[in-house]
């Protein structure tokens, strides 16, 4: 095992304990967006175009953030938005997500909370889906010790596993519980004790390809929602917004008012998560 | 796959997982290693630009089969996506559909032949070679077909789609028995449809996009939502997925102005997207809606805008209403015994269902006058009573004389206007074959087809088989009392069952288990069972013969489906077949070898290996008839080719003329459909969309091409008198033989009645005097409802084992540490290892209940309680206490409990605290015309434990 791994828990955490965690100013020359984006942006699908010349939906986003990418960085804002009216609380993006980023038993980056309320007959039940707020002042990334975590000039916050220590501070912090701790179960532990193949193939998150594997991140790290960052920069959408059974998940820029999440967001219905935080997330609800 | 096999009572794994990996322990993680061998992130990361790519495919972790594409990374499956260019899910995939690579990678998959080697239920197999297994089936088989006929022999091949190269092995084999699940499904439910259009299922127009001719001659995708009233009684789109386009639909129709009403004794997750839920007593459909009928046709004013119910136009294109509301009416005048009140009166109708007159009459009027509107009635509301039939046929009327069916935005029987397939493989000429056999002495000659057990036994008008009731025809034999075989007797020795698990799903299971382990002497009655499947269910630990079957993202197929227009799906392979499995085709083609070789005169290689070389070349001759169906409705599909003929053929190819019209046939013949054209486009075809297909005949099937309100009817044509209507073959057999089939004469009937009937359901003392009795010492009508698993078969699935669904599956587990078992080599094999269940981790199946009925009990949700029927069939389960449900109802899960094979996973573990509502299903308890199991028609009470 993991002698990085003890090195970190046994010196960062303590020295971060010991000085005051750096704030994450000039932290984007260090943690530079990753770039596989190229030329090689995934091609829009081709759709019969519709009656009144719109467009499917997916081809609408994509080409909104297809558009997005050509711009520097830190002009896009990717935001979220989810039509509570339309979840039909199929976990659909539950489990893509899952799959997408090769999650581990117990993580879910965006599960699907059911809530119900009321007394019969009068009853009912509400189905919201968590990604990461990846709010504007993300209150995970001021606590973390070693700077591992940083929002970064798209305003997605991410995770550099290599420098997270597991402490778990962010994990505490988070207001939305949209971060959990990679505990180091695989689905094989539970059936049958040998690990599924796909267990074994490289998570794309972050364009890492990191092989999951004990004593090596991100096993004993914090982890997150990044909106599928590593998607995003090659023209796709994440993988929960492709995946919504119920077309209830819209992504895209929120700097561009062009873009359908945009247009989605003047409508007077639309609510965000614990508003009076402060937190200033780009996650917003249609209800 | 090798299983961990330790001597150590506890590995380090376990220990960590016992202990919990909390804070403390982050420093135990060293300990982690276990002799796994990691593939470098250089390596992964090269290997996944080289073989990396996306497989368009359909699923199969549910019936609704949606277009999904596939990533498959260095030969794994790694993620499962929707095909945006499908109209049915889109880009869209589900909980289910999404979790299916936990179904194909699961270590608890059946992974090579097997032969039992303990008695049947002892879960004692050892592993063959596939030679091995195809010899003894093949040799019993014939032995069988010399002694008792190949109709002593019943394939039974759960899915759909996929069924047709077992049935096209049986029926060249001899034997007429083919069957699937439909027949344990919902058959009451499409019996409406059935009879008056000739097709099976109404949705509400709800698919988009639709791609529609366009006056420019252009085809382009409508996106626009009409509907303004969609009416769900017992169907929960949300949840059973069937038709996957109604969870997107209903809310974007909702948003789009759309009312919502859903009609159901439980919140479904339907439920919770509707402006009304309306929690009826259970199997009171048809009384609701007779009350519907009654107050539409009491209080329409052709004059007045606000009560103009009726869109008379509907007699254009129909017959035999006069007749239809002469029955109807004559009923509203009589009593109802039980509380004194006239039939289909909002009274009558309130006491009955618990929903207040005034609702009812609101709901009525709501339905009447608000257009395009789709009513639409599910499985388990329908299906599952005895007197389902009785609703579905009111529920086809209120839609045709409501002018509703076929109008944009309004409602579709999507059976009839669904692409065609199978075609010549699905082998029906095999059983067009004529053979003799001794009846009473004498020798006689007929169709293979004229020996079915149902069609002409017991159940001449289940044209979907009777599943449900084979455990007592594998006891007692089937006679034949209809068609040229009258009298003739047979036992059902051969019992192959494929995708499917009848133990838990085909009615009562304890019947189940006796049937297939009754023995004569030292021989089981059913000498021959064998199971082929991908997952071992517990129908399997009944086998002496087990097949892997390949999973459905390592085999070809084609996806059966039921938009609103004709798409088809191709089921392709994406991954390497794993273990040891083999494909449907594969299993055909390698059985048929074996009984060619043994000697079997009917199986022949001009008709298997010669004819279909290749497994593609069996799908493309599936394909052969897609989309087959009449050229119809507005706007007119392709307006070059004459309305009404039969289209055949590619979209491109008919879209751009190459195409020959054969006005002798009326068909117009393109070129034909093929596994490699649907590849090249994405795995999907689409053909256009039109709506008012039923005008001039169009896509309706039934004899007279119009709707039918009389299903025996007489017509003069040539001067020849000639009996037609869905019901009018099975009555012509039943005058010939002179007797009426046992379940209808249940009912005081003498034939199938031509027009309008009613009878009560069974086991429920609020609507059936006979149960009267029952009210107060069972004071629970017990229902069925489906979780994400959707059926018996992914409840291995760990990740939808995690999310909870609907009051019914909850993470309610205690704490358990458990001795792993998986399937192995020789079947459930304890792996040696021990797994640790923290409480609350893990979804299990429960009983929910109304709270308040819970406190009345005194009960706690977690509780454990015995639900006993006055039969004195007994299932236990804890309670989940909800605001979810009616006061007097309890719902159970379909599958979700009692679950005996350790092939389930964690399910199993529980299966001494959840329940197995088949426990408690009545074994005799068939609906009287098509046999299907009554599983909602339970009554119980409950005991705390």
């Amino acid at each position: 095992m993991p002698q990085n791994l003890l090195n970190k828990f046994s010196s960062d955490v303590f020295a971060g304990l010991v000085a005051p965690a750096l704030k994450p100013g000039g932290l984007e020359a260090v943690h530079p967006a990753f770039s596989i984006q190229g030329d090689e942006l995934t091609p829009i699908p081709d759709i019969p175009e519709g009656i009144n010349g719109e467009k499917h939906y997916i081809q609408r986003m994509m080409e909104d953030l297809q558009r997005a990418l050509q711009k520097p960085i830190e002009q896009r804002k990717w935001g979220m938005l989810i039509d509570l009216r339309k979840c039909t609380g199929c976990n659909g993006c539950n489990i893509a997500c899952v799959t997408e980023n090769k999650l581990p038993p117990g993580i879910s980056y965006r599960p699907v909370m059911t809530e119900t309320h009321g007394t019969f007959p009068n009853v009912s039940r509400r189905f919201t889906p968590r990604p990461c707020m990846q709010c504007e002042e993300p209150p995970c990334v001021d606590v973390c010790p070693v700077n591992a975590t940083w929002k970064r000039a798209d305003g997605i916050v991410a995770i550099d596993y290599d420098k997270c220590i597991g402490c778990r501070y962010c994990i505490t912090a988070c207001p939305y519980a949209a971060r959990s701790f990679d505990a180091g179960y695989f689905y094989g532990d539970f059936n049958g004790g040998e690990r599924q193949p796909y267990e074994l193939l490289p998570s794309p998150e972050y364009g890492e390809e990191r092989v999951r594997e004990e004593g090596s991140s991100p096993i004993g790290n914090a982890r997150k929602c990044n909106f599928c960052i590593h998607r995003i920069e090659r023209g796709e959408l994440p993988a929960c917004t492709v995946s919504c059974f119920g077309h209830a998940t819209y992504f895209g820029d929120l700097n561009d008012p062009q873009s359908l999440v945009s247009e989605l967001l003047s409508q007077p219905n639309v609510m965000r998560l614990k508003e009076e935080l402060g937190t200033n997330p780009k996650v917003y609800y249609l209800v | 796959m090798k299983t961990q096999n330790s001597e150590k009572q506890l590995s380090r794994r376990d220990f960590l997982k016992l202990s919990g990996v909390g804070a403390a322990s982050l420093a135990a993680l060293q300990g982690l290693g276990s002799g796994f061998k990691p593939i470098s992130a250089a390596a992964a990361r090269a290997a996944l630009q080289d073989n990396a790519k996306y497989v368009y495919t359909s699923c199969v972790m549910c019936p609704a089969e949606c277009g999904i594409k596939v990533k498959v990374e260095n030969g794994v499956a790694s993620a499962i996506y929707g095909n945006v260019y499908g109209p049915m899910n889109t880009n869209g995939v589900c909980g289910k559909g999404a979790s299916g690579l936990q179904m194909v990678y699961n270590a608890n998959r059946i992974k090579y032949p097997m032969i039992r080697v303990g008695e049947r239920g002892e879960s004692k197999f050892k592993r063959v070679s596939w030679d091995e297994a195809l010899n003894y089936i093949a040799d019993k088989l014939i032995a069988l077909k010399k002694k008792h006929g190949a109709e002593c022999a019943i394939m039974d091949a759960g899915d759909v789609t996929d069924r047709d190269p077992y049935w096209y092995l049986f029926r060249a084999f001899g034997s007429p028995h083919v069957t699937e699940h439909g027949a344990i499904c919902d058959t009451p439910r499409r019996h409406g449809p059935k009879i008056m259009f000739g097709g099976k299922r109404v949705e509400p127009d709800v698919m988009r996009p639709v791609l529609v001719r366009q006056p420019d001659g252009s085809l382009k995708n409508d996106y626009s939502y009409r509907t303004k009233l969609i009416i769900y009684a017992g169907w929960n789109p949300f949840t059973a997925t069937r038709i996957n386009y109604e969870s997107r639909g209903t809310v974007e129709a909702k948003l789009a102005g759309a009312k919502i009403i859903v009609i159901d004794p439980a919140l479904s997750n339907t439920a919770t997207k509707a402006d009304q839920w309306i929690p009826i007593r259970p199997g009171t459909d048809p009384d609701l809606f007779a009350a519907i009928l009654r107050y539409i046709l009491e209080n329409n004013d052709d004059n007045d805008p606000f009560r103009r119910y009726i869109d008379w136009s509907f007699q254009e294109y129909s017959q035999g209403w006069d007749e239809f509301l002469a029955a109807f009416r004559s009923r509203w005048y009589k009593k109802d015994p039980l509380n004194g009140l006239k039939y289909f009166s909002l009274e009558w109708a309130a006491e009955r269902t618990g929903i207040a007159a005034d609702k009812i009459a609101e709901l009525a009027h709501t339905y009447g006058i608000t257009k395009p509107a789709a009513l639409v009635w599910g499985m388990n509301g329908i299906g599952h009573h005895y007197n389902g039939y009785v609703a579905s046929i009111i529920g086809t009327v209120l839609n045709v004389i409501t002018g509703n069916m076929e109008v944009p935005g309004g409602a579709i029987d999507t059976e009839l206007v669904k692409s065609d397939k199978g075609g010549k493989a699905k082998g029906e000429d095999f059983v067009k074959r004529e053979v003799t056999r001794k009846v009473n002495g004498q020798d006689v000659t007929g169709k293979i087809e004229e020996l079915h057990m149902d069609y002409y036994g017991d159940w001449p008008a289940a044209w979907d088989d009777v599943v449900g009731d084979y455990p007592r025809r594998f006891l007692e034999g089937v006679t034949l009392r209809y068609g040229p075989f009258r009298g003739y007797k047979y036992p059902i020795k051969a019992f192959f069952m494929r995708t499917g698990n009848p133990v838990i799903t085909g009615s009562n299971t304890a019947h189940w288990i006796e049937a297939l382990t009754a023995k004569d002497g030292d021989e089981y009655r059913v000498e021959l069972v064998v199971y082929i499947d991908t997952p071992m269910l517990e129908t399997g630990l009944y086998a002496d013969v087990i097949l892997p079957e390949a999973s459905y993202l390592e085999r070809m197929a084609l996806s059966d489906i039921y938009p609103s227009h004709q798409v088809i799906y191709l089921r392709d392979f994406v991954i390497d077949k794993l273990h040891e499995s083999k494909t449907q085709y594969d299993i055909m083609i390698a059985l048929a070898q074996k009984l060619h070789e043994k000697g079997d005169p009917d199986i022949k290689p001009e008709d298997f290996w010669e004819k279909f070389p290749t497994e593609e070349d069996f799908w493309n001759e599936a394909l052969k008839v897609a989309p087959g169906r009449a050229h119809a409705g507005v706007p007119l599909p392709y307006p070059k080719y004459p309305v009404n003929y039969k289209l055949i053929g590619t979209p491109d190819s008919l879209e751009s003329g190459k195409a020959t019209i054969d006005d002798e046939k009326k068909v117009v013949q393109g070129e034909y459909v093929t596994a490699q054209w649907l590849r090249e486009h994405n795995g999907v075809a689409i053909w256009p969309m039109s709506w008012h297909r039923f005008n001039n005949g169009g896509v309706l099937k039934t004899a007279s091409k119009k709707v039918e309100f009389v299903w025996d009817y007489e017509v003069e044509k040539d001067g020849e008198k000639k009996r037609q209507g869905q019901y009018s073959k099975y009555n012509k057999l039943i005058e010939a033989a002179g007797e009426t089939p046992f379940a209808i004469a249940k009912l005081g009937w003498k034939k199938y009645e031509s027009t309008f009937y009613w009878f009560e359901t069974v086991w429920n003392p609020y609507t059936n005097p006979d149960y009267a009795k029952y009210k107060d010492e069972y004071p629970f009508q017990v229902v069925c409802g489906r979780v994400h698993h959707a059926m018996s078969g992914t409840q291995l699935v760990d990740w939808l084992g995690r999310i909870p669904t609907e009051d019914l599956w909850a993470p309610l587990n205690d704490e358990r540490v458990v001795d792993e078992i998986v399937i192995g080599e020789n079947g459930p094999t304890p792996s040696g290892r021990k797994v640790q269940l923290a409480k609350g981790s893990w979804c299990i199946g429960v009983i929910q209940m109304s709270a308040s009925d819970g406190r009345k009990l005194g009960l706690q949700t977690g509780d454990l309680v015995e639900l006993e029927t006055p039969l004195g069939h007994k299932t236990r389960g804890k309670v989940n206490l909800v605001e979810t449900i009616r006061p007097g109802v309890l719902r159970v899960a379909m599958g979700a409990g009692g679950r005996f094979s350790p092939g389930l996973g964690l399910t199993y573990d529980f299966r001494d605290v959840t329940p197995n509502a088949n426990d408690l299903t009545d074994p005799e308890g068939h609906s009287p015309i098509m046999g299907m199991p009554v599983y909602a028609d339970i009554i119980a009470k409950v005991k705390k434990l």
